[in-house]
Order: structure tokens, then sequence, then C-alpha cells
């Protein structure tokens, strides 16, 4: 043995993605990948997938682990889906009028929301009594129907008390969990932090029921390890604290491949894009650091004031359903279905009948005929399924069908009219069509599954096309690299493209197709990238590379890119932010300034001199950020603390702690 | 003990339901891989939530494995002596101490209806814990609040022969009104009725169904 090498940190990174749970085992301090793994999504349960992972990574002495570090879709899903559980929100001190003036209601996450008078000021100064009989009389006839409550209160992170006294009294009548605003969000936009409240309420038992399934999963291999959880922006926070925030791991799976892109390749200026199976990500490296948003999070069109990743996602990836639009262009995605080769490997029939349908003369083949539905699972014993879904699974038990004659011998014409709802939720049925995994084994660059599904399927395009396969190819990669790269764009101008139908923007129009399609004789435009593309994911090779071309770059691509979203996971600091405002007591009438309050979380202060208000502030923010890490498992995290002016004399301190994650052992 | 594990928290909260409404039967030997399986959690959290349930006198550990707490009829004496006096003090200290907000929540309590008897006594424990919290002593709310699971599995055990007690919603109102005059001695007297009323009620129960073999 070499006593020079010092002991091996291991560390498991898992990224449970929208198709994809990718794992990697690193060695914490040389950055060596020791093992990779990859297993496919179970979005019922994503608990399913990181058991997989978990299960199949492959070391000798998994007690060796000292750290296990999730980044997920899991939140962002949930509320894309509906799969959250029903909050009742409680809006305190709002203006009903206002609200539905601008038509603010639909913006809170949940239909059960409900105006209880109360709420502060700007000063902290109670505007209203609060209403507490009200509140509690509400609380009554809507908990039973509810599993968590939100409350939020006008002005609460100037003066929370409204929302503490609420949680006080809901918590005495009831025993359903209950979110307060303030302590997510320290932001004054009183709309996002309700959102924000509401999300999280309804977040709590997914994120709960999650860490207990991957805790499990971790023990039947034997690791003893903490369990950490990436944030929206990145960073790490301990499963404890993931469970009371869960809302704040909305994004943390593109964040992940960011930081990832970052660690692998040491690029500290670079624009990262991650191709998934669903959807391509786009980040930016700055300073060796993803950027954040300067708006919080947003998901589903709700706007939140959580802190993430400065991301843009495009519905396009390497298992994006291409079809025909009505005017018979390829369209790519945004659906996800299951490449025609994977399901050819699976069911060899399906090999048979697509070769049969490509040499078919009449009549002739439609591209619409490659979609194939299949049961993927079980039926589960216990179900509500229609007699129509009934029917529809008995059909597909002797195999994968095509839609078209699924829907011909339930007696439809066209997928809109049939309703099997529950089957696609609970995943028991699946969708299997052409993509763009597909066209990559056809011209051989990536052949894991059966090639010969996906010739004949290309063929059956090529053919109603009236294009040869080779020009099919060239002007599906052409379109994709323009999509690509037009998101590339927006992503960094923050600019809306031009579509082609804008006639008002002819110059602008002209400049972005010569600028990806020189054309002009005489004038050469050209939209170059200063800093170079980090590609992660497995397809990002064959689709980057023209990318890169196009933008006169270089596609960096780092060792282990297909995963290396999974070790962004791991590569993440252990970050907790503490703040504390500052902002005057006013005397009567708001004459004169009488004092400085200062609120720290649930804390309130009042102190005369200001000078003596930041100094304390400061201090305060400072141990809360420190003790906060510490207990989030930070080793040795260090704190910065700044001051920011909020608007008149009131003032902002803000303390960040970060260290690395602590790892066991 | 680190009660801030997601899953340890969880588990406990489970079996505390699990064993206080006597789906885990007094005596009942409890096998941490066995449970693990059932509910779905890590062994590492199931031992962890038994632990904090022996701390709860719920469970018992003797030198070799682990089995739910048996139920002695002297339990019933002794829970009943404690409750008693410790009740009877968190009225006096209500009476003395109860907020605005302590007086909106009792009221709302009060008028609170039942559908049947295990929604009454959810009912009675939260309008209890709703007088330990108006007398603003945290370590009384605290020691009052560790008798709730024992107290539960006596009545439990006497659930299928109890009748509907509307005498107690009657005494929530009175006692309630008492807090809000701020009469200690009045509210003392009606606790220790309330109290009294519960533990013979049960204590008949018990005696004449032979529930507890002694």
């Amino acid at each position: 043995m070499n006593k020079k090498n010092p002991p091996e940190t291991l560390v498991l990174g898992i990224d449970a993605g929208g198709t994809y749970t990718d794992g990697v085992l690193l060695e914490y301090n040389t950055h060596q990948i020791i093992a990779t793994h990859k297993s496919l999504t179970t979005k019922r349960d994503f608990s399913i997938g990181i058991e997989n992972v978990i299960k199949g990574i492959e070391l000798e002495d998994p007690s060796a682990i000292q750290m296990v570090s999730i980044s997920t879709t899991l939140a962002t899903n949930a509320i894309a889906e509906g799969k959250g559980k029903r909050v009742a929100l409680f809006l305190i001190g709002y203006d009903p009028d206002l609200i539905n003036s601008f038509d603010m209601g639909k913006r809170f996450a949940t239909p059960h929301y409900y105006y209880i008078d109360g709420g502060h000021d700007l000063h902290g100064q109670e505007k209203a009594h609060l209403d507490l009989p009200d509140l509690l009389d509400k609380t009554n006839t809507i908990k039973n129907k509810v599993d968590a409550i939100a409350v939020s209160s006008y002005f609460s992170p100037r003066n929370p008390e409204h929302e503490i006294r609420a949680q006080n009294a809901i918590a005495s009548i009831c025993g359903l969990p209950i979110v307060l605003g303030h302590q997510l969000s320290t932001a004054l936009g009183s709309v996002e932090r309700a959102t924000t409240a509401a999300l999280n309420a309804s977040l709590l038992a997914v994120l709960q029921e999650f860490i207990i399934a991957v805790r499990r999963a971790m023990e039947h291999r034997g690791i003893n390890a903490p369990l950490m959880v990436v944030r929206g922006d990145g960073t790490l926070m301990n499963d404890e604290f993931a469970a009371r925030s869960p809302v704040e791991t909305i994004h943390s799976g593109p964040a992940a491949s960011a930081i990832g892109g970052r660690f692998l390749s040491g690029e500290d200026q670079a624009l990262v894009l991650d191709v998934g199976g669903t959807t391509t990500d786009l980040a930016l490296i700055k300073d060796g650091k993803v950027t954040i948003s300067e708006t919080g999070a947003s998901v589903s069109d709700y706007q939140t004031s959580v802190k993430a990743a400065n991301l843009f996602s495009i519905g396009l990836g390497g298992d994006s359903h291409i079809t025909l639009d009505r005017d018979n262009k390829i369209s790519i995605g945004p659906e996800r279905v299951v490449p025609l080769a994977f399901l050819s490997l699976q069911y060899k029939n399906v090999q048979e009948r697509l070769k049969a349908l490509a040499n078919q003369s009449w009549p002739p083949p439609y591209p619409r005929e490659l979609e194939y539905w299949y049961l993927q699972r079980e039926i589960p014993e216990q179900n509500n399924f229609t007699a129509g879904e009934r029917e529809a699974i008995d059909i597909l038990k002797t195999g994968p069908k095509p839609a078209i004659e699924v829907l011909k011998s339930l007696g439809f014409l066209d997928t809109s009219q049939v309703n099997l709802g529950n089957l696609w939720r609970e995943e028991v049925i699946g969708k299997s069509g052409f993509t763009p995994t597909d066209i990559l084994h056809v011209d051989g660059r990536h052949t894991p599954w059966d090639e010969e599904a996906s010739k004949a399927a290309i063929s059956v395009f090529s053919h109603y096309l009236k294009w040869d396969e080779d020009q099919f190819q060239l002007i599906f990669w052409e379109n994709v690299t323009e999509i690509i790269s037009k998101a590339v764009i927006h992503f960094l101008t923050e600019k809306e493209i031009p579509t082609r139908k804008d006639t008002n923007n002819e110059l602008a129009n002209w400049l972005m197709d010569n600028s990806f399609r020189p054309e002009h004789e005489q004038l050469a435009t050209r939209i170059a990238l200063k800093i170079p593309i980090i590609g992660i994911g497995a397809p990002a090779q064959v689709m980057l590379d023209a990318v890169a071309r196009t933008f006169y770059t270089d596609l960096v691509l780092p060792p282990h890119y297909s995963v290396a979203n999974a070790a962004g996971a791991v590569a993440g600091s252990v970050m907790v932010t503490e703040e504390i405002l500052i902002y005057p007591h006013l005397s009567a009438g708001n004459v004169d300034v009488i004092g400085y309050y200062l609120q720290a979380r649930d804390n309130r202060k009042e102190i005369e001199d200001l000078e003596a208000a930041l100094t304390e502030a400061k201090k305060i923010a400072e141990d809360n950020a420190l003790s906060a890490a510490l207990r989030s498992g930070a080793n040795n995290p260090e704190v910065i603390v700044e001051v920011i002016q909020d608007g008149m004399d009131s003032y902002r301190v803000k303390a960040q702690a970060v260290g690395k994650p602590r790892l066991e052992g | 003990m680190k009660m801030n594990k997601v899953d340890t928290k969880k588990a406990y909260q489970l079996l505390w339901e699990k064993i206080t409404t006597l789906e885990l039967a007094p005596g009942e030997i409890l096998n941490i891989a066995a449970l693990a399986d059932e509910l779905g959690f890590s062994q590492t959290a199931i031992q962890e939530a038994l632990n904090l349930l022996v701390h709860d006198h719920l469970v018992e550990a003797p030198p070799r494995g682990l089995f739910v707490a048996g139920l002695q009829f002297s339990d019933l004496e002794k829970i009943s002596t404690i409750r008693l006096n410790l009740e009877t003090l968190a009225a006096q200290q209500a009476a003395r101490n109860a907020t605005k907000d302590d007086l909106v929540i009792l009221k709302t309590l009060c008028n609170e209806i039942a559908g049947d008897t295990i929604e009454l006594f959810e009912l009675d424990q939260r309008f209890h814990q709703a007088i330990a919290k108006a007398a603003h002593n945290t370590y009384l709310a605290d020691t009052l609040n560790r008798f709730y699971g024992l107290s539960k599995r006596l009545w439990f055990l006497a659930l299928p022969y109890l009748d509907f007690l509307p005498s107690a919603v009657k005494s929530h109102i009175n006692l309630s009104s008492a807090i809000r005059e701020g009469n200690e001695s009045l509210a003392m007297e009606i606790m220790q009725r309330h109290i009294e009323e519960f533990y013979l009620k049960i204590q008949q129960i018990i005696q004449d169904k032979k529930l507890i073999l002694d």
C-alpha cells in the first residue's frame, strides 16, 4: 500500500431527473470518478429510481461512503403535475379588491385561500387587529379538506407577530402542518411570499416521504452517512432542512448540472448546456459560480421568492417526440417518449411491424402510425380505472400496439376523444415514438439499442415527406441546432426571438438567419460566444457540436459528461443565509424616528441608536448563520456579513455562512 | 435524542398512534425489522423511535427484546393522581395568565361539535392542551403532555363500552368561562370534577368488564 495516498473520501451524488436517475461515486478530494450508474426515473415514485442507483453503483464496501447528496426534480414535478398536497392559505391583511382587480388569485398555487383581517404596515406597525375568531372559524371549515396550512401576513418580514399568533391558534385546534411566510422569505413581495408559503406547505409531505424512502434504501446497502439535498441555487442543505423547506429544492436538478459541469471541466467562465431526455437546460458560469436569478424561482407559472440559479429550459431532449405538424413541418418535443429503438429491443414484434410498415406500398404509411402504446408495469390492484381504461389495458396485454390501432379498437379516431388520464398519470401505459435518439441509431453515432427499428421509422418519415433519408437527417439536425441556438441567444440577451411570421422584424430575422445559415453574397454576419460551451448529458456531444460551431466557440465535454449532473450534487457547498431587517420605529403620526426595530426571524428588539442597532444586527446575523450552517452539516463554515440599504432608513443585514459539507468518518 | 431526524420523527408519530390506540396491543413483542418493512422506514429510524417511546413509558426494553408496555390496573390510579393535580394547577394558572388569544382558542374549541366518541376524545385532549398552554408555564405543559399517551391507552381500552359523554362538553364550557373571568378557584374545582369523572368512569368499566386482570 502506498502510504503517501490520503485516505479515500467517497461521496455519492445522485440526480433524479425527469427521464433518468444518475449516480456518481466520487473521491471527494481528487475529484476522481470511481463508478457511475444510470437508471430510468419512475415519476410516480422518484425513490424507486434512486433505490436502483444506490443498489446498482459498484462498490465493495458501501459503508465507506461518507455523504450522499441528491438533486431532484421531485418538487418541480409535483407542482407541475398537481401532485402536491392540498393546502389552505390564510392571507392576513391582504386587500381582496386589489388581488381581484389584478386577477392575482390564480397565482397563489391553491384554490383554498381566505382573507383575514390584520397585518402590519411598512413600518412594522399593526395596520388592523388580527381577527382570530374568524381565522379559527375558517380553519374549522377547511381542516378536514386539506393536508396542510400556509399563513402569510401583510408585511410579515417587518413584523411576523400576526403569523406567529395565527400559527399558535391553528395548532391548538388541529394537527395539520403549518407554514409561515416570513420563515421562507424576507423579501417584501406579498403575493410571492404567499405563493412560496402555499407551495412549501403542499410539498412538505412529498419531500418527507422521499427522504424516508432514500434513508431506507441507503440502509439496505449499509450506507450510514449524512444525506444532503441540493437547493435551486446549487448549494446544499441537510435532509432535515430540506424536509422543512422543500420549496427550496425547485430547480435543484439544472443547478446541480451547471455546478457539475464547472466542477469536472474546471472552466470558470462558460455556458452550460445540459441535454437530458426531456429538456435541454441552460445555465451560466461566471467567475467559477453559477449565476443566480434576480427574481425568485418560478415553476408552472407560479412566481416564488425562493433563490434559484438563473436558468432557461426548452422542451427538447434526446427522447423528445418527433412528429409532423398540420403543415407537415417537423416538430420536436416538448413531449418525451420512449425511443422506438428501445421499445423494439424489449418487444421483438415491434421491429417486424415497423419493417412491414416501412415496406408497405398501399396505403402509404403515415408517420403517426409510429406512435406505440405499451403496458409498462403491473396493473395496480387498487385502482379507479374507467371501463374505457380497462379495455385499453386488455388490448395492450398482448404487447405494444400502434396508438391508432388502440383507438380504433376503442371506437375512436383521435387521441383527443379518449380519456385514459389515470393510465398515463399512474404510468400504467407508456408512449413510444420516433426520437432524436432513434436518428442517432440510424447514423450509427449512438447505438445501444435496436437500430433496425429506428431505420424503419426514418424511412416512413422520409418517404412521406418525399425526401431521401440523408436529406431528412440534415434538415432535422439543422432544426435542432437552430432551436438550441435561439435558446442560447434568448437566455443570454433576455430578448424575445422574433418569429418568422413577425414581419416587423425583417432585419432581426435576416440577421438571425444569415448568422445561422450564411446566404448573403456580400454581407457576413456572425453571433459569436466569447465563452466555451460545456456540454452535459448523454446526447451532448452529438447535439451540441453544431451549436458550438454556430457560435464560433469550443464545445467542452468534461470527463464523464453524461453524468456531470450527479457529480454536481456533491460538488456544492453547504450554505445558510440569515437576514435581519432594521427599520425605524416612528412616533405617532409617523413624524419622528424614536428608535430602530431589529427583526431577526421571530425575535424583535428595539434599539435607540442606528449604529448600535447595526452592530447588534451584524453580530446576531453572524451567530445565527454560523450555528444554522453547522446544524445543516457544514464543516468550518465561513461567514460573510453585508449591510444592504433597503429603502428609506431601512437596512437588511445579511450573513451568509458557507462551508464544504461535513463528511462522516 | 436526535428528534430532528426526519424519518425518526415520522416513525415516532406513527408508532405513538398505533400504541396509544391499542392497534399495537399491550405486551405485544416489537420486531424492528418487521416494523421497518411494514411501515417503509429504515430500521435505524424504527429503533430510534422505539427508544423515544421507552422514554414515554409506552414501550418496555428489558435486557432482551422490546415490547409494548403492559397495562396494570395500578397504572390507572397513578396516572389519575398525577393528572388530577397537574390539570387543576394548569386550570388555576390559566385563569390567572390566559391571554385574549388563549380565550379565543378555548371558545372555538367549546363551540366545536364532535361527530363521534373518538372525535370527542380528541377534542377533549385539545381542550386540555389549550389550557396547559394558557397557563404559560412550559414545564407544566411539557409534563402534562407526557401523560396524554398513557391516558389515551386506558381510554381506548374502555372505548367499546363508553357512552357519548355530553357532560364533558358542558364542563368545557363552564371551565372556559371560569378562566375568562379569572376565577381561579372555580376553574380548579371544575377541572377536578371533570378529571375525576373521567377516571371514575374508566375505572368502573375496566373493573366491570375485567379488561385488566391484575
